[in-house]
């Protein structure tokens, strides 16, 4: 039986028989799936799922604080495992088996940004992480490059795609060679964000041949990226995806226009002002969604072109994407609030080719630290308690902030 | 020109805690020479279009410093 992970930077190879053998090993789940080593988060999902016991993936890149913020005490080593269950399984036909015996009872809890800055939980089924899964023989010569953080929901995607059509996946998101990897494993498919080709891309040397899917997703649609993604991958196709933490993924796209397939029409609807509406049925089970007559408001604003197509035009809600994460301006906002001698700030989106925005951040001084000196301790502190993506890159020191009638603060 | 983009490329190495570089060479790596994560290469491109009113990632994405230099002449 073929490979399953390929992890170069951490010198892992593991099989398909490989992984059946730790996963037999592994005797209990604490319900939490935290840990650096994304091989240790695949076997994890697929032991939780083989056992039909509940997990919760926790972001790998979760501060202290937003781990306390859930509820979930930190360092998670004090946490004990509970159950003592063997899986003793022979195959992976036999895994298969075990999953969809024990599927119904299973649940993955993920977290996404929440507007409060408290991360949401949204609790996936199996049946919702793979709507979008393609099994069949003509996959089975498949070979995935893993190119997200393994705790983000585009990661478990790619897990199950592979997984059902027990392909190879060889780890690439934190790679220093990535040309290498691709021509030595002959990679067939690759899923990343619009930031990490934009990344990667202008640092392999040559075309790679052996591509023949390529897939972006997370981020407004980009026509340019797709012609440089051409120039490389001559012979992949190319797609974006919709998807969210929220949904999962939904749609794929035809050349800039995102396809509602027939069978989703009564599902999926546009409100009067263009936003993009989900039934309940589409969803997975959480807590968190607040719903309006059983449609969930996406906060996307799309231009419907008829025939169930659509285009993504903008997002309602105030939330920045970052290369694919979402930040709260408000959350950055609070936090370069607590520094002493800062009287108030305001957070906004700065467009750019790299990475679709970065934060910049106008400051109202409180003191009489000089501008070099604040800027430095805003930075330490700001670096110590939130994730690098949500420091903003650009700080400018201002003596007030434009503010709406209605007090709101002007943020475009 | 030169001296302002080192001293813009210094600026985003303090804010990431790294320390100066004293010159730049232009067959330098703004990935691999300079250590720019997507995060840092953003700032730069938000910073040299403030400064130049040039956004050097527009058409195409750039990795040395002759390439960005050439885009601001």
């Amino acid at each position: 039986m073929g490979l399953f992970w390929i992890d170069e930077g951490r010198g892992i190879t593991k099989s398909y028989v490989d992984v059946i053998q730790d996963l037999n090993q592994m005797t209990g789940s604490s319900g939490y799936i935290y840990t650096e080593d994304p091989y240790r988060v695949q076997a994890e999902i697929l032991y939780s799922l083989a056992s039909g016991q509940e997990a919760i993936l926790l972001d790998s890149d979760f501060s202290v604080q937003e781990l306390q913020s859930i509820g979930v005490d930190y360092p998670l080593t004090q946490i004990r495992k509970t159950e003592n269950q063997s899986l003793r399984i022979g195959s992976w036909e036999e895994l298969l088996g075990r999953i969809e015996e024990k599927k119904s009872t299973w649940r993955l809890s993920i977290y996404t940004s929440g507007t409060t800055g408290r991360p949401k939980k949204v609790v996936h089924t199996l049946d919702s992480l793979t709507r979008n899964v393609k099994v069949s023989e003509k996959f089975s010569d498949n070979v995935w490059a893993y190119a997200y953080n393994s705790t983000h929901i585009a990661g478990v995607q790619v897990l199950f795609q592979a997984f059902y059509n027990r392909n190879p996946m060889v780890y690439v998101f934190s790679s220093s060679d990535i040309y290498q990897e691709l021509v030595k494993y002959e990679v067939t498919h690759i899923s990343a964000t619009p930031t990490f080709y934009r990344m990667v891309l202008p640092t392999l040397p040559a075309k790679v041949t052996t591509v023949r899917g390529a897939t972006f997703g997370g981020e407004k649609f980009d026509p340019s990226l797709t012609g440089k993604i051409a120039q490389v991958f001559p012979n992949a196709k190319i797609r974006n995806i919709y998807a969210s933490t929220e949904i999962g993924s939904l749609f794929t796209s035809d050349g800039d226009a995102f396809v509602i397939p027939k069978s989703l029409w009564d599902k999926v609807r546009f409100s009067e002002d263009e936003e993009l509406l989900v039934h309940k049925d589409l969803l997975p089970q959480s807590s968190d969604f607040s719903l309006k007559d059983d449609w969930y408001y996406t906060g996307d604003i799309i231009e419907s072109i008829g025939d169930g197509r659509f285009k993504f035009v903008s997002r309602k809600s105030e939330m920045i994407n970052i290369g694919g994460y979402k930040v709260n301006p408000h959350e950055v906002e609070e936090a370069i609030k607590r520094v002493s001698g800062v009287k108030d700030a305001i957070v906004k989106p700065r467009i750019n080719n790299i990475t679709g925005n970065i934060l910049m951040a106008e400051i109202v001084r409180g003191g009489s630290l000089e501008d070099k000196e604040l800027k430095a301790i805003i930075l330490q502190e700001l670096n110590a308690s939130l994730q690098s993506w949500k420091v903003p890159r650009i700080i400018k020191f201002v003596e007030s902030i434009d503010q709406t009638r209605t007090g709101k603060k002007v943020r475009s | 020109m030169k001296e302002r983009l080192l001293s813009i490329i210094n600026e985003i190495r303090g804010n990431n805690n790294q320390s100066a570089i004293a010159e730049l060479r232009p067959e330098m790596s703004l990935r691999t020479d300079i250590g720019f994560d997507s995060l840092s290469l953003a700032a730069l491109t938000v910073m040299i279009e403030d400064e130049f009113d040039v956004d050097v990632f527009e058409d195409g994405i750039v990795d040395s410093i002759e390439q960005i230099l050439k885009k601001l002449e």
